[in-house]
């Protein structure tokens, strides 16, 4: 049979997740010296661990072609559809913020209000929640600068320490959601290959929790 | 203008000759299930009424629906589901008739999806519905058919069986509203356990909470069952999970071994189903390929209460791993290439029918010379050429 197969977002999310492995026994020096391969075998050829930007994760899972994925939870509140999600890895945290420029009155008057965001779907559903019409512009880099230079009201992003907010002249007025990696499966793999996929799960399930 | 005229549109494709061959070859293999087990082709029209899909059960969002509108400015849809038009059929065609009926259609169906994920919007669908009839001895017809539909094209399943009741008589022990009862069901639905766990932590701790918080873990074999027994003790889940053990025993004498599982977490559409739900999964296909169970509400949304159960076969997903397969070939490459000389057209035709007839697989040449005969059949690995009249001799 082939080995599971397990997404790995790139970078911060990446490195963790190795040491997670590690952790629990699995020799992952083949990830840790991967030069520019993209699929590299995890232990005695146990599983294998594909590389992937963190949206792409959740396609692969998706399609099937990936068994297992570790992705932020901002990626699957923004990207997320039809998957399951077995386990908060308990690391990678953040929130999302709503944020405004420093003593604006951001619910007042009845003017609708223009938010700037990398993720429109999570502040379509924020909003949505309120009963509240916005209009949402999607920014791809510093979202920071959009109310700065007037094109919004307030922006909803992922807030770690804050600092670059403040640095800005901005402040949270509300937390939007809580983040952190999560573990998700594909819905056929975990039927298919339960026994494989929940031995890791509970592996990884002892040393996040 | 820009004009799409050599596109079609996302979530469509055409299926040209070995992709029919495989479709007609999977659809097939199913086709004489149903019928060998008594089910009646019907073919319900690709465009309906917006209300046959809007009942408040129907479970498909009118996001998904593609709408147009007819000469009186009705709102129509193409066909999202063949459950509900045909519930439509029975309830007022079939009104008469002696139940049960056993009804089977092979027909596409068509749902909007978000852009640029590679899911198709148009998929062809196989299925059967049982109306009119209710209890084991129906359940299991439609879960034995089912297995042997899957059984007749793959051998590398599992189908996975549920039972609606059992989440709703553990939801409905608890003190909430329908839209946080809905907020637990998701997160069953997408095994998201923390989501879960929060959810829950908000309510006051009983039996059906802690019973609730096990149910997306439960899945497997007949150790399930009685975990889950155990867990739900003393709530109104247990009568469920009992007809659910039956369902299971019954089916385990067919000696599939661990292909048969239960899954407590299956809370698909659990407002659409009533009774036994259940969900097929074959090795190469990441999405379920088979969903059925008990539907006992839908038929008195169109004034004719009687119970129903059913499933629906996603065939592309299968044609499309058939096509995967390198040990299958549908190549159609004759093995003779007939050209008539001038005035030999008809005897050529003949001797291409003699040919076919004797076993051989032989093409009438439409290409004006033999030269040019000869080159296509090099072309496409065409082993022989036979040519037919004055040249001949």
């Amino acid at each position: 049979m082939k080995p599971l197969r397990i997404a790995l977002t790139k970078g911060r999310l990446e490195k963790t997740t190795v040491e997670l492995l590690e952790k629990i026994g699995y020799n992952c020096d083949e990830v840790r010296n991967k030069g520019r391969r993209l699929i590299l075998p995890v232990g005695d050829n146990d599983f294998e661990v594909v590389l992937a930007k963190a949206a792409d994760v959740i396609t692969y899972v998706e399609h099937g072609v990936c068994d297992l994925g570790v992705v932020g939870k901002d990626t699957i509140l923004e990207n997320g559809s039809s998957f399951y999600e077995l386990l908060d890895l308990n690391f990678g945290k953040c929130r999302f913020a709503l944020a405004t420029k420093k003593d604006s009155d951001f619910y007042g008057g009845y003017n609708t209000k223009t938010i700037a965001t990398k993720y429109p779907n999570v502040t379509r559903a924020f909003f949505d929640d309120k009963n509240m019409d916005v209009r949402i512009i999607k920014i791809e880099g510093s979202v920071e600068l959009a109310p700065l230079v007037g094109l919004s009201d307030g922006i909803v992003d992922i807030v770690e320490t804050g600092s670059t907010l403040k640095a800005n002249g901005l402040e949270v007025i509300e937390w939007v959601t809580d983040i952190s990696a999560r573990l998700i499966a594909n819905t056929a793999s975990l039927k298919l290959r339960k026994k494989e996929i929940e031995a890791l799960q509970k592996k990884l399930e002892a040393v996040t929790q | 203008m820009k004009k799409y005229l050599k596109i079609t549109p996302e979530g469509t494709k055409d299926f040209l000759f070995a992709e029919c061959s495989a479709m007609d070859d999977i659809c097939g293999k199913i086709e004489q299930v149903f019928v060998t087990r008594g089910f009646k082709k019907v073919i319900t029209p690709g465009i309906e009424f917006y209300d046959v899909f809007s009942v408040p059960c129907s479970g498909i969002s009118q996001e998904e629906m593609f709408k147009l509108t007819d000469n009186k400015g009705r709102l129509l849809v193409a066909r999202p589901d063949s459950t509900l038009p045909i519930a439509r059929m029975v309830s007022s065609r079939l009104k008469s008739s002696l139940l049960p009926v056993r009804l089977y259609y092979k027909q596409a169906v068509y749902r909007n999806q978000p852009t640029l994920t590679g899911r198709r919007t148009e998929f062809m669908q196989m299925g059967v519905e049982l109306v009119g009839a209710q209890g084991l001895r129906a359940d299991l017809e439609i879960l034995t058919t089912a297995i042997s539909a899957v059984s007749a094209v793959a051998s590398d399943f599992r189908i996975e069986l549920g039972h609606a009741e059992v989440f709703d008589a553990l939801a409905d022990g608890l003190d909430i509203d329908g839209e946080y009862k809905e907020k637990i069901r998701v997160s069953i639905e997408s095994k998201n356990y923390s989501a879960l766990n929060n959810l829950l932590d908000k309510l006051e701790p009983s039996k059906s909470v802690a019973a609730i918080r096990k149910l997306p873990s439960l899945f497997g074999g007949e150790e399930v069952i009685e975990q889950a027994a155990h867990i739900c003790e003393g709530t109104n889940a247990q009568s469920a999970l009992e007809y659910l053990h039956t369902l299971y025993k019954n089916l385990s004498t067919l000696g599939l071994g661990d292909k048969v599982i239960i899954d407590l977490g299956l809370v698909q559409r659990n407002d659409y189903y009533t009774g036994f739900v259940f969900a097929g999964y074959i090795n190469g296909i990441g999405d379920a390929v088979i969903t059925g169970g008990r539907y006992d509400k839908l038929l008195s949304e169109f004034d004719a209460p009687m119970g129903a159960a059913g499933f629906a076969i996603d065939t592309d997903a299968v044609t499309i791993l058939r096509l995967s397969d390198d040990n299958v070939s549908y190549s159609d490459n004759p093995d003779v290439l007939v050209f008539a000389c001038d005035g030999a057209e008809m005897k050529a035709i003949e001797a291409v029918a003699k040919l076919n007839a004797e076993g051989k697989k032989a093409r009438f040449s439409v290409l004006p010379t033999l030269e040019e005969t000869k080159a296509f059949a090099a072309a496409r690995g065409i082993a022989e050429v036979i040519s037919v009249g004055e040249e001949e001799e």
